[in-house]
């Protein structure tokens, strides 16, 4: 099968064109013009120069792809995210070929309800999405854009689709601030220390992408991808400190006292500022709950549906963290 | 126009439609009749959004379909000229983002066009709304700078860090002077409304690339700008740390400096200065000490460098339905559009 990468030269990108490549296909990788020609893609995979943002000379050279395995997005403030990954994506399916075959979406598990399920519960994709995005960040309310772009146009197209919501994609030179809440001077804030962390090896991600791209499908396709070892915050921090990320002294704040501070901080909006201050994560209950809530991520699905077993295990991938990034 | 309310478009869902639509959304002046974007996805996202009552992909489409009575063209500058004579040639009055058009010429050429069909047409100036600004205005109709001699502004700002400067994209930024020109009117409109400076006014300076960064076109402007009654230095530098947009505005009788990135003004005038100066350095300290305060609250607020621009927006519909005077003349368009010009020849080759 011939597949084009988006996003190849960002930190899931670049592990999903390997592992694409490794399982014996041929790879398309786009990356933008001034990653492009630094000679850091596997050998075979032809590199495709463009900037999704602009239609331009990329989008005549896709040429004759079998699949597309979307994983370019941005991040930043919404004017960045909407063009890089809302009109980026709306180019891209405008560039299409007609007879692509399958869609791999990358999306994220930003997309759901997390107020849905119930306290420790599990969230999983029967979870409702977001329905009111506006409470929640760019990232969350370009997502589900992104998602419902790609979905369209699968339908409209008949084209297979994988939508794939992964977790924290966490790798070398990805950490996670070893699941710090907040830096205090040589004191790390671990946040509702107990609650799970919803990690994914970046390799086990790119994996999971790859079986998607050949997983028998009765219709559109939603898995969400987390590992099976899902470490508390407190232990993540624990399990980072021995594998040599800089850390400092782990404090633990329960998640009772997180949701303590947004109360607080709510209500001095309302009564000091009539509600319209506009707080950090930190102190925003409804990002507050996306981030610490105690709640399981099963991977069930991903499993039946994909074939998929994750490879790296939690104690192997988070030895990997304190290697410096594959780029 | 229906229950005294104009029907209003928004061409344009990038960026700057996000420090507009809110406005819009929610005043009792208007409603938001239409966006429009040759996007779907994000003319949808932002109709979806702000509760447009259409949405379109064509302007043609969108100006016959809702016949507004306001469009307000966000788009990039070389894209304002045709969007401008369509809205106008459709009834509608034109609220355009800035810079309007390249030259002086083709600010006039559209003036004309709008005064042919008897609609207005203004150029958005929306920092002469914000509060320090209203407050220097407010401070020289008091006579607090004595006769106003000399007017420095200062925009320190990374731009090359965005779209301006994105090597990743294709193209030059589509101004006759570059990515700088993009924040020009902002500088000189400042420094005519707090100077009163003519046209006869002598200009001298740099407009330059210095980071050889191809798409920027121009990155660089130092200029002096001398009428031989008031005098004034515009800069534009993206190699400064922090960011600062700063105006030092100096009289007969006192001087005042402000930051429309910070909210603070410092004014030092009579009669704390010579022997008293340490009183006047005392109340300085005060001063900016409430400053971090307000600087803060206004961060939590969302109260940015735009806040201005829903009074503006707000100044412009009441102009309309009144029936009386813009808040901006055609006079002053043109009067910055002109000066615009000359800091652009600047880089021309020499």
């Amino acid at each position: 099968m011939k597949v084009l990468v988006t996003g190849a030269g960002g930190f899931l990108g670049r592990a999903v064109v390997a592992a694409v490549a490794r399982a014996g296909h041929q790879v398309v990788a786009m990356v933008r013009p001034v990653s492009a020609g630094r000679g850091a893609l596997p050998p075979g995979v032809v590199e495709l120069s463009g900037d999704l943002r602009q239609r331009g000379p990329w989008s005549g050279a896709i040429g004759d792809v079998d699949a597309v395995v979307h994983c370019a997005a941005a991040f930043g403030d919404l004017p960045s995210q909407l063009a890089g990954t809302v009109l980026a994506t709306e180019n891209l399916l405008a560039a299409l070929p007609l007879a692509l075959r399958r869609i791999v979406h990358v999306s994220s598990l930003s997309v759901y309800d997390f107020d849905a399920p119930k306290l420790s519960g599990a969230l999983d994709e029967a979870t409702p999405l977001e329905t009111a995005p506006l409470r929640r960040d760019a990232y969350t309310q370009t997502k589900l854009i992104q998602e419902r772009l790609v979905r369209d146009y699968a339908a409209a197209k008949g084209t297979d689709l994988v939508v794939v919501r992964p977790g924290a994609i966490y790798g070398p030179g990805k950490d996670w601030d070893a699941g710090t809440g907040l830096k205090a001077g040589r004191f790390d804030l671990v946040f509702a220390p107990l609650a799970r962390m919803r990690l994914i090896h970046v390799d086990n991600c790119a994996e999971a992408i790859v079986a998607a791209l050949a997983a028998p499908l009765d219709g559109p396709l939603t898995v969400n991808l987390i590992d099976p070892e899902q470490p508390s915050h407190w232990r993540y921090h624990a399990l980072a400190k021995r594998a040599g990320v800089p850390t400092g002294l782990a404090v633990p704040v329960p998640y009772i006292f997180v949701l303590a501070l947004g109360g607080a901080a709510r209500m001095a909006s309302k009564l000091f500022f009539r509600g319209r201050a506009r707080l950090p994560e930190l102190l925003d209950p409804p990002r507050q709950r996306v981030r610490w809530r105690p709640l399981n991520y099963p991977n069930i699905r991903a499993r039946s549906a994909l074939g998929w077993t994750p490879r790296v295990g939690l104690q192997e991938g988070v030895s990997t963290l304190a290697l410096p990034d594959r780029r | 126009m229906s229950d005294n309310k104009l029907n209003v478009a928004i061409v344009g869902c990038g960026a700057i439609a996000y420090e507009h639509l809110p406005f819009v959304a929610t005043t009792p002046l208007a409603r938001l009749a239409a966006v429009c974007d040759t996007s779907p996805a994000l003319a949808a996202a932002a109709g979806e959004r702000f509760g447009a009552g259409v949405i379109h992909t064509d302007v043609a489409a969108m100006l016959a379909d809702t016949k507004p009575d306001i469009v307000h063209v966000l788009t990039p500058p070389h894209t304002h000229d045709a969007i401008v004579r369509q809205s106008l040639a459709a009834g509608a009055h034109v609220l355009c983002e800035k810079p309007m058009t390249g030259t002086e010429r083709e600010t006039a050429d559209l003036l004309a066009a709008a005064d042919g069909a008897g609609r207005r047409l203004v150029e958005s100036r929306n920092l002469l709304f914000n509060d320090s600004i209203l407050t220097l205005r407010r401070m020289i109709a008091e006579g607090k700078f004595g006769r106003v001699t000399e007017c420095d502004v200062l925009l320190s700002l990374d731009f090359l860090a965005g779209p301006f400067g994105d090597r990743n994209l294709m193209g030059t930024v589509d101004l006759p002077g570059g990515a700088i020109h993009d924040f020009m009117p902002h500088l000189v409109y400042v420094f005519q409304m707090l100077t009163g400076a003519s046209d006869a006014c002598e200009v001298r300076g740099f407009l330059q690339n210095r980071t050889d960064n191809p798409r920027a076109g121009f990155d660089h402007l130092d200029t002096l700008i001398d009428d031989g009654v008031v005098r004034g230095r515009l800069r534009v530098a993206t190699d400064a740390y922090p960011e600062a947009f700063r105006v030092v505005l100096r009289g007969t009788e006192g001087t005042a400096e402000i930051d429309l990135y910070n909210p603070y003004l410092r004014y030092d005038a009579a009669p704390n200065v010579g022997k008293r100066a340490p009183f006047g350095q005392v109340a300085n300290g005060r001063k900016l000490a409430r400053a971090g305060w307000v600087n803060l609250r206004n961060k939590i607020m969302q109260h940015g460098t735009m806040h201005g621009l829903p009074r503006m927006i707000e100044a412009i519909y009441r102009a309309i339905l009144d029936g009386t005077p813009m808040p901006i003349t055609p006079a002053e368009m043109l009067a910055t559009a002109r000066l615009c010009d000359r800091l652009v020849a600047l880089g021309a080759p020499r």
